[in-house]
């Protein structure tokens, strides 16, 4: 099993340089038919300038605006955003958890860095350290304390450690100074950590 | 802390921690170029269908500790993926010391995804979800207890998704999500055994001496993970 022999493990007889070890990997892979370079640009493609947080922003923005939507994105999230195309990889199954002046939610994956990729791409460096890993769990409210979100003792947090195949979304509140604004200037203020639970919707920076 | 001796390193919730640093918005979405590289490759990798998420997922674990513990993500990612791709036959270790193909240029492997099928293998993605097989053995709001970690392993070093922190703890079954494939089995290719899958509250009160009255710890958890409360 790969913890016996851990000298011989087959990643140590790789380059010392991440790059390298990397390009090696790569090289191999390639050569022996086994990967397609050009797909690897294509998936590359797709989490660096596609799939991120505008697609989940844009989906809370129109939940705020259209109570039929929210209705249909919190009770048959997987069906609509199958519809919309939204669906797929890391996030076959979404739960969408909303916030409400009693209960703040926030996400996690303790065990390793489990993540709504289709709608809000691919995670944060932060998201994925051990430190926010082990300390979510456990002090939430120092956690949010450290990304500037103050929870009043009243509202009670919801944690939710994503250990199966389940992803987590928050519908965040919408702010009051937002109320009246059309969709896509509401989609403006739904920033990436407020649909982790880590931020709050604000409004968009001036330009 | 239950049973920390037996505490696989990655199972980190809870542990003591330094602070976290926030990204700011105009940071990259990949702070390297070769980060994208392990993505684009492990992602591609997986999608030969040789190995699941499960033995992904179990193989980043089974790094050894001071691997996993200086390695950075990708890092991580890519020992995990060279290791798998050994392990299962399609790259000897020779090859991986030389830096070289033991043969000449081999046209595209029959399982290998080509660029064209990207975009469909990311839209249907992979559900986890299977058909029901009997009714599910708990309702909401029924309280359960977890089990230790070990109990729910097939085989050692094993592989559970059920954190130290909440094993042997009383919660509330939440949601009922169907059947799931298990990972405990799907890891080790011992078949998918689908289970019904819960999401189990949890006071943090009950999980951590410090924990404050009210606030809760969601859990998904396997029927296999769960004793009914007598």
């Amino acid at each position: 099993m790969p913890h016996d022999h851990h000298d011989e493990d087959a990643h140590s007889l790789l380059p010392s340089e991440p790059a390298l070890r990397v390009k090696a990997l790569e090289t191999i892979l390639v050569q022996k038919g086994l990967i397609d370079p050009a797909a690897v640009d294509a998936i590359i493609d797709r989490y660096e300038h596609h799939i991120g947080p505008q697609i989940g922003a844009g989906l809370i923005a129109r939940a705020w605006s259209d109570p039929a939507f929210k209705a249909q994105l919190v009770n048959n999230t997987d069906g609509i955003l199958s519809d919309l195309g939204f669906g797929g990889r890391q996030g076959e199954h979404i739960v969408v958890v909303e916030n409400t002046p009693d209960c703040h939610n926030l996400v996690v994956c303790t065990l390793c860095s489990c993540y709504p990729w289709p709608v809000l791409g691919v995670p944060p460096a932060w998201y994925k350290s051990d430190a926010y890993r082990s300390r979510a769990v456990r002090e939430p409210r120092q956690v949010l304390a450290e990304f500037g979100v103050i929870i009043p003792p009243e509202q009670k947090i919801r944690v939710w450690d994503s250990t199966a195949e389940i992803r987590y979304l928050v519908l965040p509140m919408q702010p009051a100074q937002s109320l009246g604004l059309d969709e896509s200037e509401l989609a403006l203020w739904v920033n990436r950590n407020a649909m982790i639970g880590t931020g709050l919707p604000q409004p968009p920076a001036e330009t | 802390m239950t049973n920390s001796k037996m505490k696989p390193h990655h199972d980190m919730g809870g542990d003591q921690a330094g602070p976290i640093t926030p990204d700011r918005p105009d940071d990259p979405i990949f702070a390297k170029p070769w980060h994208k590289r392990v993505l684009g490759l492990t992602v591609a990798g997986g999608a030969m269908g040789a190995w699941s998420i499960d033995t992904s997922r179990f193989w980043r674990e089974s790094l050894p500790k001071t691997d996993y513990q200086s390695f950075t993500y990708y890092e991580k990612w890519l020992a995990a993926l060279t290791n798998l791709f050994v392990a299962k036959g399609f790259v000897t270790r020779d090859e991986i010391i030389n830096g070289l193909p033991s043969g000449p240029k081999q046209p595209l492997h029959d399982a290998a995804l080509d660029a064209d099928r990207v975009l469909a293998m990311l839209a249907a993605g992979a559900k986890a979800s299977r058909p029901e097989v009997t009714k599910p053995l708990f309702q909401k709001g029924q309280k359960v207890r977890t089990c230790l970690p070990d109990a729910t392993k097939l085989q050692m070093p094993g592989h559970t998704r059920l954190p130290h922190y909440a094993a042997g703890k009383i919660g509330v079954i939440l949601f009922y999500h169907g059947y799931h494939v298990l990972p405990n089995s799907n890891a080790h290719f011992l078949g998918e055994c689908p289970e019904p899958l819960y999401s189990v509250e949890f006071s943090s009160a009950d999980l951590w001496p410090d924990g404050r009255a009210g606030d809760v710890v969601i859990v998904d958890c396997w029927q296999s993970y769960l004793e009914p409360l007598t």
